[in-house]
């Protein structure tokens, strides 16, 4: 499999009035077409700078992220962003929600764009919903639409941004499954960053783990769970022991910080 | 007789529990409608009968009948309807200048964070200032009549309405903003559709207190000077004890004000559908 990003000695640093912060050191990972990667580590160690460094709302201060052999720059049109929280505009339609990022850009192939919106909301059981504003739906339902949003513009890589942690606990474990059979069906490449271990073994291919600030990369595992889905796969015996892995990583970080 | 039936929406099914509770929401609001007009015609009455049996000199606080003969003599020969018309016609432009450039103003300080930063202690100064102060300074600059009028009534409300609307501007989500910027949004179209559209709640309280404001600043501007208009009838009256003029322009006043706050909440309703 093709690399699709490549994350080549990244530095990055921010200047606070007090002192110059190093909050990424040195890191080296990738991630491959159609991978689906999560990237845990401890609180405040840079998973979110990370996502901002990829789809370039950030510049890096070192180093180089190859983004589908292409040297990220300034924000990419491969990339698509969710966030913790759905973010639906409350005035906007679920339709005008979905089209935005259209609204936003000259494309030439809008039409076939916004015959390609009609189709996911076909198909995944939000056209009747169409004409309704995002109050109507359910917290799953919404999740659903910002990642149609998301999916409309045909990115590469999508950035999910702890996107199932303003989900009550069982919601959150079916819209896991529903965001990540559609992510799998839409053939996408995926980078997940988030607080829950369960959450990013279930749902990954690759699990990189970082070390607290300056955050390196501390250890790669490749998963490889049994099961179609993230609630299958946490099924899988050998679940347990994973998790009890990567929750020892993490808390000897949190020891050393 | 025949009881009503209660009128239900079409929506929801129904049980008599539910049936119930309609009907005591729509007897509550009965009820506190009915008290609120039982107040006024109360109000009105025992003013009525206090001035009617002297117990109060309706020379110096005037009597409801007085009142409306003010106000039917002055229908009848047709001095009200000027009067009205350029107060009317102050407030409103006086209301639309500095809603619009207080907006514009806000916009403007939004776009540059070194802009807003630098004008942020000034606009705290001119918030505080009693705008009555610079009334003679208006005059001298603009000269007597309408137009320092309007220039008093646009100084009373567009820099609560900047305040406010640049608050409003600047407390927008930045993940939102993130958000629109990953999907490669200029600064323009970050601002067309996700800041203004998000800002409306505040634009439209905006509207609200500027309708209060704007009245404020136009009587003010006529008292200060003018010739004509609902805050001059007010003084005159009160120049040459005509108690009953002056109740009756503010009585008008009353009612014109509550209409273009109506205005403003039926402007809410619309956006809030």
């Amino acid at each position: 499999m093709d690399k699709l990003l490549d994350f080549q000695n990244v530095n990055f640093f921010y200047q606070t009035k007090n002192e110059e912060v190093h909050a990424l050191q040195n890191l080296n990972f990738s991630v491959d077409e159609l991978e689906f990667a999560s990237i845990v580590g401890p609180s405040g160690c840079g998973k979110t700078t990370i996502l901002s460094l990829i789809a370039g709302l950030l510049p890096v201060s070192s180093g180089k992220i190859y983004l589908a052999g292409e040297e990220v720059k300034k924000n990419s049109p491969h990339i698509g962003y969710m966030f913790q929280r759905d973010h639906l505009f409350e005035w906007r339609t679920i339709w005008k929600n979905i089209t935005l990022g259209l609204e936003l850009q000259k494309l030439q192939d809008k039409e076939q764009k916004l015959e390609f919106a009609r189709e996911l909301l076909k198909k995944y059981d939000l056209y009747d919903f169409q004409n309704r504003k995002p109050r109507e739906l359910s917290g799953g339902m919404r999740q659903r639409v910002a990642l149609i949003r998301t999916l409309v513009l045909e990115p590469k890589l999508l950035l999910l941004d702890e996107p199932f942690s303003a989900l009550d606990f069982q919601t959150r474990l079916n819209v896991c499954d529903d965001v990540y059979q559609i992510i799998k069906s839409e053939k996408k490449t995926a980078i997940l960053v988030t607080h829950d271990i369960s959450e990013a073994l279930s749902m990954s291919d690759k699990l990189v783990i970082l070390s607290s600030r300056p955050a390196t990369v501390k250890h790669i595992e490749i998963l490889k769970l049994d099961g179609e889905t993230p609630l299958q796969k946490r099924e899988d015996k050998t679940f347990g022991a994973l998790f009890d892995f990567v929750w020892k990583k993490l808390t000897n970080e949190k020891e050393k910080t | 007789m025949k009881k009503k039936k209660l009128k239900l929406p079409k929506c929801a099914p129904y049980s008599k529990a539910h049936e119930r509770y309609l009907r005591k929401r729509r007897n509550d609001k009965i009820f506190v409608l009915s008290f609120q007009i039982i107040i006024l015609i109360a109000f009105i009455g025992l003013w009525e009968l206090l001035a009617q049996t002297k117990v109060i000199d309706p020379f110096f606080v005037s009597s409801p009948s007085r009142i409306f003969n003010t106000l039917s003599s002055l229908i009848a020969n047709g001095t009200i309807w000027k009067h009205i018309g350029i107060t009317l016609l102050e407030t409103i432009c006086g209301f639309a200048i500095a809603t619009i450039g207080g907006t514009l103003i806000a916009v403007l300080l939004w776009w540059s964070e070194k802009l807003r930063r630098i004008f942020e202690p000034y606009l705290v100064v001119l918030n505080s200032l009693p705008k009555i102060a610079l009334g003679p300074i208006i005059i001298l600059w603009v000269g007597s009549g309408m137009s320092a009028i309007i220039v008093m009534c646009v100084l009373i409300c567009i820099v609560m309405t900047t305040i406010t609307m640049l608050n409003a501007f600047v407390s927008c989500d930045p993940d939102k903003i993130q958000l629109m910027k990953s999907m490669r949004a200029n600064k323009f179209q970050i601002f067309w559709k996700l800041i203004l559209p998000s800002a409306m709640d505040e634009f439209i309280s905006v509207l609200k207190i500027n309708v209060g404001l704007a009245w404020v600043g136009t009587i003010m501007g006529e008292y200060l000077s003018s010739s004509a208009g609902l805050g001059y009838l007010i003084v005159y009256g009160s120049q040459v004890f005509k108690i009953d003029l002056v109740m009756t322009s503010t009585v008008v006043l009353c009612v014109l004000a509550a209409l273009m706050y109506i205005g403003v909440s039926l402007l809410e309703k619309w956006h809030k559908r």
